[in-house]
């Protein structure tokens, strides 16, 4: 489960960053006092326009970025008090990494095992499932540089689920990837909860929230503007495609 | 601990996998310095030789016919009969070498005792044309010498009123570690920067550029320890390549003729289980100095061109202190121990010579020590700012 309670973010404006903003005010808001709750055992999207808060929201879920104030449980531990733990309990993917060109699949996924302190038993069981389930066995032994772009993807995915997180956190996980690709991660999210995972992903493809998700957030310019049930969503958008009604509740939060 | 050792041992596969580093580091500083001292050895032997024997076209003017005896040789070209302002003007379009003017008494001159007038016209640029002409004339000179103590029947004593006799009672080895030593530091200094430079740049720039750096930061792991782990790989690159170098020094020098016995003999005993050890304490820390710096400045830039145009002119600044130590008067001293970069230099002359004191190399390791722990600090600082680490 991930509790998100009056979330923030703010960073202070250079003078030339005040220029290029054409504005007086010392600091913005990535992300203004936001709040909602991941599910475990299901599929929570957080919709927003381009520059919306997003990624940094999802970074400060992540203990990537340090909240200017508010709190997130993950799994019951706090992302300010115990990152550690957090980190422990995470999976985090996001569609825009990419990965050491001169290492082996199965050097990257051994790494990052070896970050989170796997031992060898824990390791060995787990790198074969997940191998096995993506079809890594076939390039196993090639460096990434030699890797098609879908390839890659699926060792991006085993490198961020090696250790079994509780909670899977994707920032975009499918830009910039073709339908093909972006199939294997809408079956891992799948999976995911299947597997009674709390997962949590952004993203501002309609058709992509509409296939996977639970729970939806909608956040615009830094603030919370919708948060509901898929279901409720749907019933929300019946006169009206899911796209037109996202933005309906944009365009009236700016105006 | 275990992150330490666990990022160690992948960046240091992925880094030796690459082979832009593979060649700054190990395949350049390895083959450079043979290559600079046997390239440069044996075109200076080829260029003088050259110059030594090349046909040399002068011209003479009211020229005794002693003199023109004495010129006779196999690479000088006597021309007379030319007026002194247009052979002038041939030496200086270089279609003749030099011109030699007697005085129109010269010979009156000699045989009264008196001294005899040359004016030697030539241009400085042509190497060698003075010298040669200069050992001819003192040759002449000599004879006449001679003649005139024979005529006044006087002892050669007379004329010779000093006999010094010069003593250098610098052991060769001081002799030689004066120059080489301060040439050593300077090439294992700057390699070892440069062994630092490209994995400082691959190993945290590189990071951010690719966005592994995201993953990389939600890993259960101190910070702390991800970044000591990288910094350690960039200095032992740094280390490698200096030791590379060194070693590449060494090995070229055997192959390299024309080196005197007693030179070899002072770099052979150089190369003693003592100075290799000496130096290495030294460079270890000055390379975890340089892995320091050098990660905390590219750890504020996003692209590895960024990166580039920060760190190439730093690569200047490191360079004055190493040639500041090859200055003549330039000594290690209670104040100069704590200079870094410039203390490594000067130490490393004075134990090449075996004149180095004990408690100022003391000294050295520790301030070299406490800049490099001090760099490392700065690198977390700014390692640790999510401006920094994030694009």
């Amino acid at each position: 489960m991930i509790e998100v309670q009056g979330l923030s973010k703010q960073y202070k404006l250079t003078k030339k960053q005040q220029k290029e903003l054409q504005t007086q005010t010392q600091s913005i808001f990535a992300v203004n006092n936001i709040s909602f709750t991941c599910q475990k055992g299901r599929v929570f999207s957080l919709l927003g326009p381009n520059g919306a808060g997003k990624t940094t929201t999802l970074r400060m879920i992540a203990t990537i970025l340090q909240p200017s104030s508010g709190e997130v449980l993950v799994a019951g531990k706090s992302i300010i008090k115990e990152p550690n733990e957090v980190r422990r309990k995470i999976g985090f993917l996001t569609g825009s990494t990419n990965l050491y060109d001169r290492l082996t699949p199965e050097e990257i996924v051994k790494y990052f095992a070896d970050l989170h302190g796997m031992s060898a038993q824990e390791y060995k069981p787990r790198k074969e499932q997940l191998f096995e389930q993506l079809g890594i066995n076939d390039f196993l032994k090639k460096r990434i540089g030699q890797l098609s772009t879908g390839m890659k993807q699926k060792v991006s995915i085993a490198r961020s689920m090696i250790h079994n997180p509780e909670v899977v956190i994707f920032d975009e996980p499918t830009s910039g990837l073709d339908v093909i690709t972006a199939n294997s991660i809408i079956e891992l999210i799948r999976s995911c909860k299947e597997e009674g995972k709390t997962v949590i992903f952004s993203s501002h493809i309609m058709s992509e929230v509409d296939l996977l998700c639970d729970d939806l957030a909608i956040i615009s310019k830094g603030k919370l503007i919708y948060s509901d049930s898929m279901e409720a969503y749907r019933e929300r958008s019946q006169d009206q495609s899911l796209t037109e009604t996202f933005i309906q509740l944009v365009n009236q939060h700016q105006n | 601990m275990h992150t330490i050792l666990t990022v160690i041992k992948k960046e240091l596969r992925d880094t030796l996998r690459d082979k832009k580093t593979l060649f700054s580091a190990i395949i350049l500083p390895a083959i450079a310095i043979p290559l600079l001292l046997f390239g440069v050895t044996t075109m200076q032997k080829n260029l003088i030789e050259k110059e030594n024997t090349k046909d040399l076209k002068i011209v003479l003017i009211n020229a005794p016919e002693t003199i023109q005896e004495e010129l006779k040789d196999d690479h000088f070209i006597l021309l007379d009969n030319i007026e002194l302002s247009n052979a002038k003007d041939s030496v200086k379009e270089e279609i003749f070498d030099a011109v030699l003017e007697f005085d129109s008494n010269f010979k009156t001159q000699i045989d009264s005792l008196q001294s005899g007038k040359v004016n030697m016209y030539y241009k400085s640029t042509n190497i060698m044309v003075q010298s040669r002409l200069n050992k001819k004339l003192d040759a002449y000179k000599t004879r006449i010498l001679d003649q005139r103590i024979q005529q006044l029947q006087i002892s050669p004593e007379v004329v010779k009123p000093l006999v010094i006799k010069d003593v250098n009672i610098a052991s060769a080895k001081e002799q030689i570690g004066q120059v080489v030593g301060g040439f050593i530091p300077y090439i294992f200094i700057m390699l070892c920067f440069m062994g630092c430079m490209y994995p400082a740049l691959d190993l945290i720039t590189g990071e951010k550029e690719r966005g592994t750096i995201e993953t990389l930061l939600t890993v259960p792991a101190s910070r702390f320890h991800i970044l000591f782990g990288k910094t350690i790989t960039i200095a032992l690159i740094g280390i490698i390549a200096a030791v590379v170098a060194i070693t590449g020094m060494v090995v070229g020098l055997n192959f390299i003729g024309g080196i005197p016995a007693t030179f070899m003999e002072v770099i052979s005993s150089m190369v003693s289980p003592k100075f290799i050890i000496m130096l290495m304490a030294m460079l270890i820390p000055l390379s975890f100095f340089f892995a320091g710096v050098l990660s905390a400045i590219v750890v504020r830039t996003s692209s590895f061109k960024e990166a580039q145009s920060y760190v190439t002119p730093m690569s200047f600044v490191v360079i004055v202190p190493a040639i500041m130590a090859m200055m003549p008067g330039m000594e290690l001293t209670w104040q100069t121990a704590f200079i870094p970069i410039l203390n490594i230099a000067l130490a490393t002359k004075d134990i090449v010579a075996g004149t180095i004191d004990m408690m100022q190399y003391g000294a050295i390791l520790l301030s070299l020590i406490t800049f490099a722990v001090l760099a490392i600090y700065a690198s977390f600082k700014e390692f640790s700012k999510e401006g920094n680490v994030l694009k």
